[in-house]
């Protein structure tokens, strides 16, 4: 009788943790996407925080040094968005630099509020009329 | 014949030494414990000193070759810079993977030999040695073959990087690595007597106990690093915080976790023969844990700030990690019917039913908290998806997770072995709860007003009321029988109740910590302002001035900085000069924010942008976190407690002394 009421205790507490980990991590996942993967399914994305990586479009970058704020588009060549981020832009923050930001699309704008530079070897900006390689700037910011 | 004689061969030839002696000491110990040959297990243990002393050599000509700057040394051209600080050469030996492992070698030797010089001989010590030498192989073997620091480089470079900008710019990258390695070989003690204990047929307690000390000290250095680490990141990163949830840290605190969950269900078996196998179980994991944590973080395949980058020593670390699951779980497979609990559970409501429930609560967090880290890995097998799991998913598992494990960790001391009184329960529930309404009211009356702060608060003060019942429960009777004031009972019994006592200091260190915790991340402050040289800027009742930039050069870093004044009520308080180092060709930065430490709330400035000449301002990160050096304080507390309970009891030489006399008036 007692290992019963054990056993169904444990059970119940089981399931409880179960539900809260499930819950806590649906809520939680941040999803490291390009423009062009968040332009073919925007709805998937409604209300998510979200990573965000992709070159610095060149002749975008605008500062503003009295409101601290900073904007540019974010591209990965196919798709191109608008980013607002708040705050100066880091160290080695350049056109055609590789970037990530975190953040959330707000009316068709990423509104950023982490931004992180990434340098990588590894990927090479495509000569003009050349296909990009996705792939390879997804895996190259990662 | 230069080539033959560098340090490189020098310092290689030293580990082989050391490889040589450690599966000499793993083989004659071995046979020596099958047999039961004293000699042959005396051999083995001189055996481990001599590992530990070959292994020293190697670690003294790496610091040589820092020092003297060798760059024919491969780590030394990777790592070191000839115009680094001395202490900077110094530490550069944890500061990449291949010096990591071998400190974590040294270390482990360092404890076998302790181990098989001190330990009383007893039927499990051989056995634990052989076990200890066994992960002493992998370790050095791992140093040789798969991350050899002392490759030697035919054409050596003029001069290195140096290590990495965030490692050299605090002296606490000195202090938190090696109290983390520390800590974990400190935990691979216990490992090795229960597997002793397996394999000797004898899963008892004696494994414990021998080892008690062994497992509080790792215990005490597993939570020292940790909080240490998390005062280096807030005094490094620049982002006001001390704890990402990144895989790094996460890996740290797994293995604590288990740890702790340990160091109480070792209590049960103690005291009640009970949760035998469960302690097998936790004593595993936290040792397999540490093998898992550095593979994870050390392999490149889970991203994070502090990764070291790829290269073989990962897939060996899990693959060794793999071996020690299949083998320990193997041996309490074969080993079931001794280790099968024969006892059972009287009543939940008693100490060992609190123990357990919060057992199972360290071991869920613990699963959850490795869920969290490698889920990123499991969704990217299955969808191919890119993820990261955000800190709010840690928060809100861990959060209601500790809160109840602090309602437990009040009342679970106060609970007696087997069943607990009803009317004793009652009365003491009455006070706790009313002590720790009291507190939320009072808080709330001070403006806190969100829910899990209000409830750590809560349960901050139900902790002191048991923390006093505890005291009063120990004192009261003994007043009774003597005419001695309370102050001199207390003393007595701190110092007799060593164990009892300094886990009372650990609770309350925990408390401190956890209420540190609640004010930084639930009221901290965090905002980029300009600030315009020489107007004040208002944030949060103090008033800051930008004076100046500056830009400050010496042989090997580049510093810029601003200097501000912090003022309060018009009065001046203090000075602080937020900087940006650079070392060498670096490519990394190493934000160096300043902090005026305030016992209420830190003042906390980063510089965020650049600092040009002609430019009339700074940017600058400020924070404002409550209660943060409540943590640092907490920590400190809680080794203070570890340190009063390893501590020996004052009376035991008198004990021994009036025992040895009984003895001879029986004689007489």
């Amino acid at each position: 009788m007692k290992r019963w009421a054990y056993g169904v205790a444990a059970v119940a507490i089981l399931a409880a943790a179960g539900f809260m980990v499930y819950n806590a991590m649906s809520s939680s996942l941040v999803y490291f996407i390009l423009p062009s993967e968040y332009a073919a399914n925007p709805h998937d994305y409604d209300g998510r925080r979200l990573r965000l990586g992709g070159l610095v479009q060149p002749g975008s970058i605008v500062f503003d040094n009295e409101d601290l704020r900073l904007t540019f588009h974010v591209t990965d060549s196919i798709e191109s968005y608008f980013v607002r981020h708040q705050g100066t832009p880091p160290d080695m923050f350049q056109e055609n630099t590789g970037v990530v930001i975190e953040g959330r699309f707000e009316d068709g704008v990423f509104v950023s509020d982490n931004l992180l530079v990434r340098h990588s070897e590894v990927y090479q900006a495509p000569e003009e009329g050349e296909p990009v390689d996705l792939e390879a700037l997804k895996d190259s910011l990662y | 014949m230069n080539d033959l004689l560098t340090l490189s061969t020098l310092g290689g030839g030293a580990l082989y030494i050391a490889l040589a002696l450690a599966v000499y000491a793993f083989l004659s110990g071995l046979i020596g414990a099958a047999r039961r040959d004293a000699r042959l297990q005396t051999s083995a243990r001189l055996a481990a000193v001599a590992a530990f002393l070959a292994v020293t050599v190697g670690i003294v000509v790496m610091e040589v070759a820092l020092l003297t700057d060798d760059f024919s040394v491969e780590y030394v051209a990777q790592q070191s810079r000839i115009d680094s600080p001395t202490w900077v050469k110094v530490v550069t030996l944890w500061a990449a993977l291949e010096g990591s492992i071998l400190l974590w070698g040294w270390l482990l030797a360092g404890y076998t030999a302790l181990l098989a010089i001190t330990a009383p001989n007893t039927v499990l010590r051989p056995w634990a040695l052989v076990v200890m030498q066994g992960v002493l192989i992998f370790f050095l073997g791992t140093t040789i073959f798969a991350a050899n620091p002392f490759t030697h480089l035919p054409n050596p470079p003029l001069d290195g990087p140096g290590p990495n900008a965030l490692l050299q710019n605090h002296w606490m990258m000195a202090v938190h690595p090696v109290l983390m390695y520390l800590g974990f070989v400190g935990l691979t003690v216990p490992f090795a007597y229960a597997m002793a204990a397996l394999i000797t047929r004898l899963p008892g307690q004696a494994w414990m106990t021998q080892t008690r000390r062994w497992t509080l000290t790792g215990w005490g250095f597993l939570t020292a690093a940790i909080i240490a680490g998390g005062w280096w990141s807030y005094e490094v990163l620049g982002w006001g915080g001390y704890w990402a949830w990144d895989p790094v840290e996460n890996v740290s605190f797994l293995p604590w976790l288990t740890a702790t969950a340990f160091i109480h269900s070792v209590q049960v078996q103690e005291r009640r023969r009970m949760l035998k196998g469960w302690n097998l179980l936790l004593v595993t994991l936290t040792f397999a844990l540490t093998i898992l944590g550095t593979f994870l973080t050390r392999s490149g395949i889970v991203s994070s700030v502090h990764a070291f980058g790829d290269g073989p020593v990962g897939p060996i670390f899990l693959a060794f990690f793999i071996l020690v699951l299949l083998f320990s779980f193997g041996l309490i497979a074969l080993r079931w019917d001794q280790v099968r609990d024969r006892a059972e559970l009287d009543d939940p409501v008693s100490r060992e039913g609190s123990i357990l429930l919060a057992n199972i609560l360290f071991l869920a967090l613990a699963f959850a908290v490795l869920l969290g880290t490698i889920f990123p890995l499991i969704v990217e097998a299955i969808t191919g998806d890119k993820v990261t799991v955000g800190a709010p998913f840690f928060d809100q598992v861990s959060v209601p997770v500790f809160l109840i494990i602090f309602l437990l960790m009040g009342i679970g001391p106060l609970l007696p072995w087997r069943k607990a009184q009803e009317q004793t329960l009652l009365r003491n529930l009455a006070w706790m709860a009313g002590t720790g309404l009291l507190f939320a009211l009072v808080a709330f009356l001070f403006g806190v007003n969100r829910v899990y702060p209000l409830l750590t608060i809560a349960v901050a003060g139900w902790n002191i009321a048991s923390l006093a019942l505890l005291i009063h429960g120990a004192i009261a009777p003994r007043l009774k029988l003597t005419n001695r004031s309370a102050v001199q009972v207390f003393r007595q019994y701190a110092f007799e109740s060593r164990r009892r006592f300094g886990s009372m200091i650990v609770h309350f260190g925990i408390i401190v910590i956890a209420l540190g915790v609640t004010g930084a991340s639930g009221y901290r402050i965090d905002a980029q302002m300009r600030f315009d040289y020489n107007v004040p800027v208002h944030f949060q009742g103090y008033d800051l001035i930008a004076r100046d930039g500056y830009r400050e050069e010496v042989p090997g870093r580049v510093t810029i900085g601003a200097i501000v004044d912090v003022e309060r009520n018009g009065t001046y308080v203090t000075t602080l000069r937020p900087r940006i180092n650079s070392f060498g060709q670096s490519q990394m930065d190493a934000p160096t924010p300043d902090v005026l430490y305030r016992p209420m709330h830190d003042l906390y400035l980063s510089l965020a942008g650049d600092v040009l000449p002609g430019q009339e301002f700074v940017v600058l990160r400020v924070v404002q976190s409550p209660l943060v050096s409540w943590i640092w304080i907490g920590g400190l507390i809680a080794v203070i407690g570890t340190v009063w309970a390893l501590l020996p009891r004052p009376g035991r030489q008198r004990q021994r002394v009036t025992a040895a006399k009984g003895v001879a008036r029986a004689h007489d």
